[in-house]
């Protein structure tokens, strides 16, 4: 029990230096989707800067992520700490298209490979079981710290509305 | 994930009533031959009175059943009565589990007494469960990954640090030879652990068992997964719980990027109070929205503590009747209005 809620404020954390950082250096989309996309993109990154890149998984999505963002520049700066950690630089990764697996242990494991970042890049299917573990942790801690973000911003919209509305 | 470990507890204790009920008549049968086999064995007597006394003590009818199956075993009454091991063999497992994870001590010394006997044998029963837990939770640790509890864990270690004698293979193979076998436990157990030597099969064991751990891993992070059995139904499992994880970061990414015009989801550790005083002086002033969204007590479970927030803002929070999307519509007029909040 503990060690999950260390992972959860790990994760608050780094994720509030992303936003900051992300925020300093947009100029400030009034777009939702535009919104939505560097929420995640921040997030992302910040469950993969509380694993460290010591796992493939983390490392993979910091190389993706990095690749996604148009402003570069901003992308190494966010990820200067935790690259310092990280050995190999993960090439870059194509997700493959719609894959639905029918029949077949083999099918399946490729199918976890596309989902798991950097899952490609395993071949032992003991390692990438044990990486899908440590990925599925972070990534329930990352839903579960927004869910209780966006409640407590509801709270606070809704508080402030009320105050506007008196 | 907390919930489904939960749930898996409940279960497996759930079902250990019901074998509880079978078992209660069988105690008491066994509890009349367990006085002959005390009288018996001449060696271990003094030991074995102790933990009778202590067993009379502590009003658990499983310890006394499982420690009295453990005699059986030992004493070589077993041809006799594994008849009646039939039913109730899961039921030990599941005994173990409980005591294992709720009574500590007791194993502990039950542990060490019937070391100084026959015990390889019964120790290895008991470790059947302990080692699997134990080597798995070593794993956990490592990996930081939340585990039911950890003082668990760390015990259990400490008892399995005195089984110095039984490697964690041979105690599993041993295992395994009496899960598969249930009538001539003992005679079985002898061979395997004579097969065990053979450099192939013990390699080949162990990458087995490996994989298999690592299912079992699965099982008890992805909720849900216990009642599929079999590589393909597992991993289908795990890939719906990983999509429905990323799918759930998406939506809730879109649903902070609504609530928050600014970006700014700006987060302090501020204490309750601060939180408090926060939502009691917000005047609708030029304030930016650095939306101190104040991170509230994160309480020992991790979820947000509505309650320790502010009695005040009971009727706001009762508020949130209204669906989100009102919510946003209410958000995107006030930031036409240039949104100062």
């Amino acid at each position: 029990m503990n060690t999950y809620n260390m992972v959860k404020q790990r994760f608050i954390k780094k994720w509030i230096n992303t936003l900051h950082m992300l925020d300093s250096s947009i100029e400030h989309p009034l777009n939702v989707t535009e919104r939505k996309n560097a929420i995640r993109l921040s997030s992302d990154l910040a469950i993969a800067a509380a694993r460290s890149g010591a796992t493939v998984w983390s490392r993979a999505l910091i190389s993706r992520s990095g690749n996604k963002t148009t402003n570069k520049p901003m992308a190494r700066r966010i990820l200067k700490k935790a690259r310092n950690r990280i050995k190999n630089r993960c090439s870059t990764l194509r997700r493959n298209g719609n894959f639905t697996a029918k029949v077949g242990v083999r099918k399946r494991t490729e199918l976890l490979k596309s989902l798991v970042p950097g899952g490609e890049l395993i071949d032992d299917k003991d390692y990438l079981i044990r990486e899908t573990l440590d990925y599925i942790v972070y990534l329930r801690a990352q839903v579960d710290v927004m869910r209780t973000v966006a409640a407590v911003d509801l709270v606070t919209g809704n508080l402030t509305n009320d105050r506007r509305n008196k | 994930m907390l919930e489904g470990l939960v749930s898996q507890e409940s279960l497996s204790l759930n079902s250990m009533d019901m074998s509880v009920l079978e078992r209660l008549k069988w105690v008491q049968q066994q509890q009349q031959q367990l006085q002959q086999v005390v009288s018996q064995s001449s060696n271990n007597s003094p030991e074995l009175l102790q933990i009778l006394q202590f067993h009379g003590s502590n009003n658990d009818e499983l310890l006394q059943s499982s420690f009295s199956q453990f005699q059986m075993l030992g004493s070589g009454f077993g041809p006799n009565y594994n008849m009646g091991f039939g039913p109730p063999h899961e039921a030990m497992d599941e005994c173990i589990s409980r005591t294992s994870s709720c009574h500590m001590e007791p194993v502990d010394t039950i542990e060490v007494l019937l070391k100084t006997g026959e015990e390889n044998r019964v120790i290895a029963l008991k470790n059947k469960r302990k080692p699997e837990v134990k080597t798995r939770e070593e794993e956990k640790t490592e990996k930081k990954i939340k585990i039911e509890a950890e003082t668990e864990s760390s015990m259990k270690g400490k008892s399995n640090m005195r089984n110095t004698e039984t490697s964690s293979d041979t105690s599993k193979e041993t295992s395994k030879g009496a899960s598969e076998n249930q009538k001539l436990d003992y005679i079985h157990v002898r061979a395997r652990r004579g097969q065990a030597t053979d450099r192939h099969s013990l390699a080949e064991r162990a990458r087995r068992e490996k994989i298999s751990k690592k299912m079992k891993y699965l099982q008890d992070i992805v909720p849900g997964c216990n009642k599929v059995t079999g590589k393909a139904g597992m991993l289908d499992e795990i890939i719906n719980y990983v999509q429905c994880l990323q799918r759930q970061v998406e939506f809730l990414s879109m649903k902070l990027a609504v609530l928050n015009p600014e970006l700014e989801l700006a987060v302090e550790d501020v204490s309750v109070k601060q939180f408090q005083a926060y939502f009691t002086n917000v005047v609708a002033s030029k304030q930016s929205i650095m939306v101190d969204v104040p991170l509230f007590p994160l309480d020992q479970q991790g979820s947000l503590d509505l309650s320790a927030i502010n009695p005040n803002q009971t009727t706001s929070i009762e508020a949130p009747s209204a669906s989100w999307e009102t919510q946003s519509q209410s958000l995107y007029n006030t930031s036409s209005l240039g949104f100062q909040y």
